[in-house]
């Protein structure tokens, strides 16, 4: 299954670039006008931020949202939510809890017109293992998925990688419920080698994954958080192997979005998140050979 | 439209009471982030103004234009409201006669629970978020009383 309408690789970006910006001196209508000048028409919204009223946004709102979808030529990829588990002091949510939630946001981001999910589950460790209960609600929001043309996908995001036992746990769960509903976001910073831009917490490990970590992982994957830490003036990523591993995507034939994430430094400076987004399109079209 | 910092320059002014006197001052903050807290995800330290701390307890907070006590935005029933990223949340101090006017150096210290990071990233007093937050101009402001 893929968000695309055409085969291939696509760009997009994710309203996670500019996130100090909005409601300061930028609006969800300027990141369209963005996307609209470098030509990337794929988006992720990050609902609980760009959605005024969320979880239940005004008819107007709406409206608004379709129109500037349609002048601006947006096609809505990613729907970023976040099951929470930790609402009550001394006590993680159950399974009904967790997919009440759940259902909400399928709900919402189908009439929105995403085809994605990026599904933030609650986690229990460093290394971001996802909360015990999380094959019980993914399971039961299944059906909801299918009827609402979604798909969840829990976001593989540093320190994890690609090889660990959650990862096998998410396919094994794929495989046994023969399900296209629920798949992976892998975001690029798994491969980073260099932690110069990621404010790395003390203690932390780099310890990226391999490039061809990515093949077998493949088929569950709709649309990757395209991470950039620093764009240097010759539009090039330099602290992570951008060319070799979307060359493996390619060469293996994978359809579906590449949503711009930045995470370096001066998220707060307008002007040098415009250099670092634009440099960014820049070498994703002279990789992909736009 | 807001300022880029959590600490809101826009609305730190005295408050007056039903009798028109001075019973103390606001000040507003935002969550500098991609989504805001549900309530009971909330976490408050204080607001610090010339060295005074003011906590919870002599502070109630005005979230999508409702009145909370800071006990009443922990209440587990409030995780379904959230903190919406498009308004401050305004914070009203109780303290007597106000702030004098001229120029106060102004610090808060709040935060979320957040689900998706580990829990020891959880505490508000952790080294952690002195490190992130201690000195930063985003949480520490010069700001004028008129």
């Amino acid at each position: 299954m893929s968000t695309s309408q055409k085969p291939g690789i696509h760009r997009g970006v994710s309203t996670y670039c500019w996130y100090p910006l909005y409601n300061v001196n930028m609006t969800l209508e300027d990141s369209f006008e963005i996307m609209k000048d470098m030509g990337a028409h794929g988006l992720e919204i990050l609902a609980d931020g760009i959605i005024e009223g969320y979880p239940y946004p005004s008819k107007e709102w709406l409206n608004k949202w379709f129109s500037l979808c349609d002048r601006y030529e947006i096609v809505p990829v990613e729907y970023g939510h976040w099951v929470e588990s930790k609402l009550y002091r001394g006590r993680e949510l159950n399974v009904e809890e967790s997919l009440e939630q759940l259902i909400h946001d399928i709900k919402l981001a189908s009439y929105m017109g995403f085809t994605c999910m990026r599904t933030k589950l609650g986690v229990i460790d460093d290394k971001l293992t996802p909360t015990k209960i999380w094959r019980d609600f993914i399971r039961r929001a299944l059906p909801y998925a299918e009827k609402y043309n979604v798909v969840m996908q829990p976001e593989i995001h540093w320190p994890t990688r690609l090889t660990d036992q959650m990862i096998l746990d998410y396919v094994e769960f794929i495989e046994k419920e023969q399900t296209q509903y629920f798949g992976f976001n892998i975001d690029f910073g798994v491969f980073t080698t260099d932690a110069t831009g990621m404010g790395m917490p003390p203690g932390m490990e780099l310890n990226p994954s391999k490039p061809e970590d990515i093949i077998p992982l493949l088929p569950y994957v709709h649309c990757c958080h395209a991470k950039y830490y620093n764009m240097d003036e010759n539009f090039e990523e330099t602290t992570i192997p951008y060319r070799e591993v979307v060359q493996i995507m390619k060469d293996h034939n994978w359809n579906g979005y590449l949503l711009s994430e930045y995470e370096g430094p001066h998220k707060e400076d307008y002007n040098h998140c415009m250099t670092q987004v634009k440099r960014h399109h820049v070498m994703l079209k002279r990789i992909l050979g736009e | 439209m807001m300022e880029i910092e959590a600490l809101q320059y826009k609305g730190f002014r005295n408050l007056k009471d039903e009798n028109g006197d001075i019973c103390g001052f606001q000040v507003g903050i935002r969550f500098v982030a991609y989504r805001g807290p549900w309530l009971s995800q909330f976490r408050f330290a204080y607001v610090k103004v010339d060295d005074v701390e003011y906590g919870p307890d002599v502070c109630t907070f005005f979230v999508n234009g409702v009145e909370y006590t800071y006990a009443e935005m922990l209440k587990p029933e409030n995780w379904r409201v959230k903190v919406q990223m498009q308004a401050p949340i305004y914070i009203h101090v109780k303290k007597e006669g106000g702030l004098a006017m001229g120029c106060h150096r102004v610090s808060v210290k709040f935060s979320e629970i957040a689900s998706y990071i580990p829990e020891r990233m959880d505490d508000i007093n952790s080294e952690m978020f002195e490190m992130m937050h201690g000195n930063d101009p985003a949480y520490n402001r010069d700001m004028i009383i008129v």
